[in-house]
């Protein structure tokens, strides 16, 4: 659990100085001259000489640019600015993603991994409230669902409840389910199943659909093999 | 002498080295995640109220200036709900019942939620109630208060100044 502290942070840490060297591309470089544009670039400084030179030899030394050229240069040059901004954006994203895979793959390896998922299927007689999952009679998660997440997962989400490492061999989990049943009233249901972990990683499913003969829910835990 | 003082300096080096850490939340940090059950039924998760200005109090039925608080609350919060304030008092009552008779019989115009097992309070550091705290629209704390005077309206600017700094 440590380590998975360290490496979340490092990962931060990471990230946050991805951003901070955005943010000083964005911020600090805008005097310097981007690699897309040097023809419109060179007008624009020299049109700044004139005007601090004196009058006179100023006229001489440089004639005055054609003004289209002054105009379209600090378009491109901050055209070309954003577009950088942009692949730096995107270059954090992806390696965010790639960092979060790599956690993914050194806190959970495959051949310890178990992961469990939650999906409704209409949820019209059960509001779903909580879901308490043990593992071989030890609780390892605790969820609270907003009406949000709720809806979310009637339209067909799934929601990963919980990841993480279990020794091969057999288990049993436990699902405890708690909301509002038929008529609004209190309703608990759990489920239970016993499987083997064996070398690959484990993904388990716990469905809620709804029973309409009986007008009541049903809850069972699928094994993905 | 020693005798005497000598096992109430262990005692003392003891509560300092095993009592519980609270890891308080400090101005500027990003505020942490919750989510609870609430009075009025369903959950209430702070993080789906990015991009509003939270107010998060943490209060208890049987606090007298808390009541008097969240009275104040109520009214500071029908005035700038529509600007984007919400309120939510977290309840750190050991027993349930009372504060859903109080939620019930007022009913304030926010979410009254309930941290039985006190985990939220931790998360938060709270030392005293009432505690305020003001998290931005990013989800930062902006803002702690620790105590509450029916005069001392401080916090009231500050919900301006963060309703009016835009996200």
């Amino acid at each position: 659990m440590t380590s998975a502290r360290f490496f979340r942070r490092t990962v931060a840490t990471l990230t946050v100085a991805l951003c901070l060297t955005c943010q000083l591309a964005s911020g600090a470089e805008p005097p310097a001259t981007p690699p897309a544009a040097p023809a419109a670039a060179a007008p624009a400084s020299a049109a700044t000489v004139p005007a601090a030179a004196p009058a006179g030899a100023g006229a001489v030394a440089t004639p005055a640019p054609p003004a289209p050229a002054v105009s379209a240069g600090p378009d491109t040059s901050t055209r070309a600015l954003d577009e950088q901004i942009q692949d730096l954006k995107q270059s954090v994203v992806d390696l965010n993603r790639d960092l979060f895979v790599l956690e993914e793959e050194l806190l959970f390896p495959a051949n310890t991994q178990v992961a469990v998922f939650l999906s409704m299927d209409v949820g019209e007689f059960f509001a779903l409230d909580s879901v308490t999952l043990k593992i071989d009679n030890h609780e390892v998660s605790n969820y609270l669902y907003t009406p949000r997440e709720v809806a979310a997962l009637v339209k067909g989400g799934v929601q990963r409840l919980y990841v993480g490492n279990l020794k091969a061999g057999n288990h049993e989990l436990v699902a405890l389910f708690s909301g509002k049943g038929p008529n609004d009233r209190d309703y608990s249901r759990g489920a239970s199943t016993k499987f083997e972990k064996g070398v690959g990683a484990k993904y388990l499913e716990l469905r809620i659909s709804d029973r309409v003969r009986s007008q009541q829910p049903e809850f069972e835990i699928k094994d993905w093999e | 002498m020693i005798r005497r003082i000598g096992p109430l300096c262990v005692g003392a080096v003891l509560f300092t080295l095993f009592q519980p850490t609270l890891a308080a939340t400090a101005i500027g940090d990003l505020a942490p995640d919750f989510t609870l059950p609430a009075a009025s039924g369903g959950n209430v998760r702070l993080s789906e109220h990015r991009g509003d200005v939270v107010l998060l109090t943490f209060w208890s039925s049987h606090c007298a200036v808390c009541l008097a608080q969240l009275e104040a609350l109520s009214q500071l919060q029908t005035t700038y709900r529509s600007a984007g304030l919400v309120t939510l008092a977290v309840s750190v009552d050991d027993d349930m019942k009372s504060a859903t008779q109080f939620a019930k019989s007022h009913p304030e115009r926010f979410p009254v939620l309930f941290d039985r097992l006190k985990e939220v309070g931790r998360a938060y550091g709270i030392e005293a109630i009432p505690t305020t705290v003001l998290i931005d629209r990013r989800g930062h704390v902006r803002y702690v208060q620790s105590d509450y005077h029916g005069t001392d309206n401080s916090y009231v600017a500050r919900v301006r100044a963060l309703l009016d700094d835009p996200l």
